[in-house]
């Protein structure tokens, strides 16, 4: 019954908890091998994955720079187990597909998968909307990404997006320009356009320095890197393939995602790309999605990533009914577990996205004062030593380290000591500490006035956490390159847009606008550079409604089936409780009737069996048997410690049980002392008084004169003889001097006056009117003392009486009990009754 | 004769006749020696003589690390020691103890036939070993904030994710983490309360009910277990390392908190059926 009701609650808790349960894993189909026909008679490598219920919604799947088909086979699975047919194909120039890489040309790539889509508009396995219009949604990631935006912008055909880490603009990602309003090229991002460039020629450095490139992309690219700044016809290049050209014709449902770890395409780029499309089709379904993830590493967001694109797709394409957060973002500085030592993320979600558009609620901003001192700093000629804010690849780590070191140095004055701000060649511009924690997320802005020695200026903005001890933590290393010329001999005023990003403060720490003259990741001027630099305005920064991701199972459904816990447990109490017959029993004299009493223990064993007695007021009873006649079973169920299997004991015709007020009626002496040991015998009487409810006299003083022990009774319990501590507990028993008093052995370990002085007591106390229950084995004892005899043997009564009608029982002069008792039991001491 | 059962075995005697005990004196001592040898160990060690303190752990980002940074992070690492058994070890000891002493010293059945009605006995126990454990919590972080002023002065909270939190936050913090902790041991408190219920021997229900406990850490350490470890109550045991972050995340800890309290509750349902129903023989 127990462990059956156990299962249920533990059934029941499983159903309201938010666990997963494990997935059955779905049987691993191999996808079909596919040539298909791309744009210009290019052969694309494909692999088609189809899901185990036909016809189903068709997904395209990028891949990203430098990857393969194969590389996305996993998120394919992944989809096609979620019950999509996959198309996943390697881009021209990769893998094993012909053609040359034109950076997702739209006469090119793009025309590519324009193909796709019609090749899947040939498929019956593929849920078809029209002639050569399947059901189709496009995702991927980083060059994957920038193909699915660009197709979603050039194809009507498409039904829904997923984008990931990728560029709006791939002019502004290169050659990043943060002054607002500039059209100027910004520094040339030369260390992550050079991995880019590698990644793409070394490993088919056989077919030339161009590798793959299409020669015009390669010129583009070596053109750019030795000049520093874009060419006229790289600047075309660029802007044909970046999305921001078409996103004003995206109408399909996209979902943004961009990653907190991306020195490469920033946070920034999908504000960007989410404010055009917004702009244009304020109707179109956008949400964003800011993860831990990127270019730089970060934190393995994969699994994430799949569950947001495939409820994006589940709700566009299948259309599910569920509800998709406008905004989410990982905060990754959530907490640490201690079980594993692993940085818990915290999901963050609002319903406003972090941009300012023309038609939409845009999300607020707060104004933060700064230090308005005015900063003077060189650039070094030649560009070197030069910051190192982040690394392709690497990114955060470097500045995480950093603000590591410096935090043990302890700072220097004036000064900042970090490879993302090197002395002499940074500011930093720090607000009041922090009064509450705060998390900023998004892109914050600042004016700043500058002025250059040499007309023009090459800086580095970022935002980031000055921490009490001196540190410096700049988030995920992102900086804010800004390139200004034609500045004129005062100075020029410029808004700085800063680093979009997601970054906690704590109480105490102050944020600050940190400025640079150098970064490694970028091309940085020749000849040296004096500049100073100033904050004019107040830093805004952006406050968007975000909260917690609740989940309803750790706030609701846990306390809630804790609450439902703690009624079953009253409910179980109450119902599992022991049912006892509080009705008074017919009028009788007797002050104990034993009724038909039995007790058969749990291993079979009969105890007592139909025993029936009643004692009557001022009786002395004496209860005699040998060892195992069950007179301490009697004395125990008498006293409510044990329950009978039948029959029924009464005081004073009321019913006793575990817990029967009658028992207050009853003192007993079973079984030996029970004290506690470290307390002395005084408190130990004072504290049972105390215990047992009863609100008239106790009469200590009398019942301590019976225990007689004098100045022993101060001493603690544990250091009493046998003998004390017999007299303390018959004291014990007598206190308020109960109607009854049950005491089994009492004389054991007296002296003999003692034994005199408590055969007077007991005599005295039943003259009162009072009752006194003895057994012993000591017949001689029990015939000085008692009126009344019960002879118990083997749990049976085998004869009830008083003293007198036993001694003449057998109607022959017998001057002792003992002899009766020999002559009614025998010889035979078998213990109980089998 | 007037006798209310409602009167039997008051509150303030049952807490009498335990905090009289000397093991109780012995539990608390046991949880101040922590802070006090941790303290002194820093303080005295062997690196200790070549300038600066004896450092804890490895590195200065972790929290066993920054324990010497003041009154604030010493606390916490107190808390960090004396999760996985010093508290145990206190929660099972009080709540473990409770009623098979009372059965090894047979005061048990003198109780029940004054009578102190079964459930009442329970609850009244239960209400006292519950209080001596709250004192053990209070004291552990009390006791090691003072030690920490006096050994490493009184510098702001700095938490191992970077974060730095002013004293009054920190002490704010560290009432949560205390509320948290006394509550995620309740279930140890209620295993060892079932234990005490079923047995005569004291030492059985207080061993009894760490090796359960300490059987279950181990259980969670396993991580090939997977997710299974989330059914684990003792899962949750760390979860207050949460209220340490710039702005606390409560998820893990309502869900441990209820958890346990869920278990706890059960098993004191438990203990006193079985209790009811229970034939003494001690």
């Amino acid at each position: 019954m127990k462990s059956r009701l156990l299962v249920a609650l533990t059934l029941l808790a499983a159903s309201f908890s938010g666990f997963d349960v494990a997935q059955a894993a779905a049987p691993v189909s191999l996808p079909i091998t596919l040539t298909i026909k791309g744009a210009q008679g290019v052969n694309l490598d494909s692999s088609l994955y189809l899901p185990s219920k036909l016809p189903a919604p068709a997904i395209l799947l990028a891949h990203g720079f430098g990857g393969s088909k194969d590389s996305v086979s996993t998120e394919a699975r992944f989809l096609a187990d979620s019950g999509y047919v996959v198309l996943a194909w390697s881009a021209r120039g990769f893998g094993q597909s012909t053609g040359q890489i034109t950076m997702n040309s739209p006469k090119n790539e793009i025309a590519d998968v324009q193909n796709l889509i019609s090749y899947l508009s040939t498929r019956s396995e593929v849920i078809q909307q029209g002639t050569k219009d399947p059901l189709v949604g496009i995702a991927g990631a980083s060059y994957g990404g920038a193909a699915a935006l660009l197709t979603a912008g050039y194809d009507k055909r498409i039904d829904a997006v997923v984008a990931d880490i990728t560029w709006n603009n791939l002019k502004n990602s290169l050659f990043p320009q943060s002054v607002q309003g500039s059209n100027t090229a910004g520094p040339f991002k030369k260390t992550w356009a050079g991995s880019f460039f590698a990644i793409a020629t070394l490993p088919n450095a056989y077919l030339g320095e161009c590798g793959n490139f299409s020669q015009e992309w390669c010129d583009a690219f070596v053109n750019s890197l030795s000049a520093g700044k874009p060419t006229a016809r790289a600047e075309q290049l660029l802007q044909d393939s970046s999305p921001s050209t078409v996103t004003k014709n995206i109408t399909a449902p996209t979902l943004l995602m961009q990653g907190e770890s991306d020195s490469l395409f920033q946070l920034s780029e999908s504000v960007a790309t989410a404010t055009q499309i917004t702009n244009a089709h304020p109707q179109t379904p956008l949400s964003m999605f800011w993860h831990a993830s990127g270019h730089d590493g970060g934190s393995d967001e994969s699994a994430l990533i799949n569950k947001k694109t495939l409820q994006w797709f589940d709700i566009y394409l299948k259309k599910k009914l569920m509800t998709f957060p406008k905004f989410q973002v990982v905060d990754s500085n959530g907490t640490i577990s201690l079980q594993d030592s692993t940085v818990i993320a915290k999901n963050l979600q609002g319903s406003v996205l972090p941009i300012s558009a023309n038609s939409i609620k845009m999300s607020g901003s707060d104004l933060i004062q700064l230090a308005p001192n005015l900063a003077p700093f060189t650039a070094p000629i030649g560009g070197i030593p030069a910051a190192l804010s982040s690394l392709p690849g690497l990114g955060g780590a470097i500045s995480l380290a950093s603000s590591a070191i410096e935090s043990l140095g302890g700072g220097i004055p004036g000064g900042v000591v970090s490879p993302a701000l090197l002395p002499g060649q940074s500011a930093i511009f720090d607000s009041q500490p922090f009064t509450a924690p705060r998390i900023i997320i998004g892109a914050s802005k600042v004016k700043v006035h500058i002025s250059s020695n040499r007309k023009d200026a090459t800086l580095f903005f970022s935002l980031v956490i000055h921490t009490p001890e001196g540190g410096v933590k700049q988030p995920n290393g992102l900086v804010a390159p800004v390139y200004v010329d034609n500045i004129p001999q005062g100075g020029v005023d410029v808004v700085v847009n800063l680093p979009a990003v997601v970054v906690d403060a704590s109480i105490g720490d102050k944020i600050a606008v940190a400025v640079s003259s150098t970064d490694q990741g970028f091309q940085l001027p020749n000849d040296g550079r004096f500049y100073s630099v100033q904050m004019i305005s107040p830093l805004t920064i952006p406050v968007t409604p975000l909260a917690a991701e609740i989940s309803k199972s750790d706030f609701i459904t846990w306390p809630l089936a804790a609450f439902l816990t703690i009624f079953i447990a009253i409910g179980l109490v109450y119902w599992r409780r022991p049912r006892h017959n509080d009705q008074p029993l017919e009028d009788s004299d007797a002050l104990v009737s034993v009724t038909n009493l039995s007790k058969v223990y749990k291993d079979g064993y009969k105890a007592v069996s139909d025993l029936s007695f009643s004692v009557k007021r001022g009786q002395v009873v004496g209860l005699l048997g040998p060892n195992g006649a069950g007179k301490t079973t009697t004395l125990r169920m008498m006293m409510g410690l044990i329950y009978p299997t039948a029959g029924e004991i009464a005081i004073d015709n009321k019913p006793i049980y575990p817990g029967s007020p009658a028992l207050a009626n009853l003192g007993s002496f079973v079984e030996g002392p029970g004290f506690l040991p470290h307390l002395s015998g005084r408190e130990n009487l004072n504290l049972y008084w105390r215990s047992i409810g009863r609100l008239d006299e106790p009469m200590i003083e009398d019942a301590l004169k019976i225990a007689g022990l004098g100045t022993a009774l101060d001493k603690k319990v544990r250091s009493y003889s046998q003998g004390m501590r017999q007299r303390l507990a018959i004291a014990q028993a007598m206190l308020g001097m109960p109607d009854l008093l049950v005491l089994d052995e009492p004389t054991n370990g007296l002296d003999p006056q003692q034994i005199v002085a408590m055969r007077k007591v007991l005599k005295q106390y039943a003259k009162t009117g009072r009752t006194v229950i003895i057994s012993s084995h000591l017949l001689s004892e029990v015939q000085q003392t008692c009126t009344h005899v019960v002879l118990m043997h083997r749990g049976q009564l085998i004869a009830f009486g008083t003293m007198k009608k036993i001694l003449t029982r057998s109607n022959k002069k017998v001057e002792s009990l003992e002899d009766i008792f020999i002559e009614l039991i025998g010889d035979d001491l078998t213990i109980g009754k089998e | 004769m007037s006798y209310q059962a409602e009167k039997t075995l008051p509150y303030r005697v049952e807490l009498y006749r335990q905090i009289k005990r000397k093991r109780t004196l012995f539990a608390y001592a046991f949880v101040l020696s922590l802070p006090i040898i941790v303290a002194a160990a820093v303080k005295f060690g062997p690196s200790g003589h070549s300038g600066g303190p004896t450092r804890l752990g490895s590195g200065t980002a972790d929290l066993i690390g920054l324990a010497t940074q003041g009154a604030a992070n010493f606390t916490i690492t107190m808390f960090y020691f004396a999760t996985p058994f010093l508290l145990i070890a206190v929660v099972s000891l009080f709540n473990g103890d409770t009623v098979a002493s009372e059965a090894s010293w047979s005061t048990l059945r003198y109780l029940l036939a004054a009578p102190v009605p079964r459930t009442r006995l329970l609850i009244q126990k239960l209400k006292v070993s519950l209080t001596l454990c709250a004192i053990a919590m209070i004291l552990l972080p009390t006791a090691s904030w003072f030690i920490g002023l006096i050994a490493f002065g009184s510098k702001p909270l700095q938490t191992p994710l970077g974060a730095t939190l002013a004293n009054n936050v920190a002490i704010h913090r560290l009432i949560i983490i205390t509320i948290y902790v006394a509550v995620s041991l309740l279930f140890t408190a209620g295993l060892a309360f079932y234990i005490s219920v079923t047995t005569d021997v004291p030492l059985g229900a207080v061993g009894g009910a760490i090796g359960v406990v300490i059987l279950l850490n181990i259980l969670d350490a396993i991580s090939g277990l997977g997710s299974i470890r989330v059914w684990l109550p003792v899962h949750y045991s760390f979860s207050w390392f949460d209220a340490l972050s710039s702005s606390i995340q409560w998820g893990s800890m309502i869900r441990g908190a209820s958890y346990s309290l869920m278990t706890f509750v059960l098993f004191i349902a438990f203990a006193i059926i079985k209790f009811g129903k229970k034939d003494v023989t001690s």
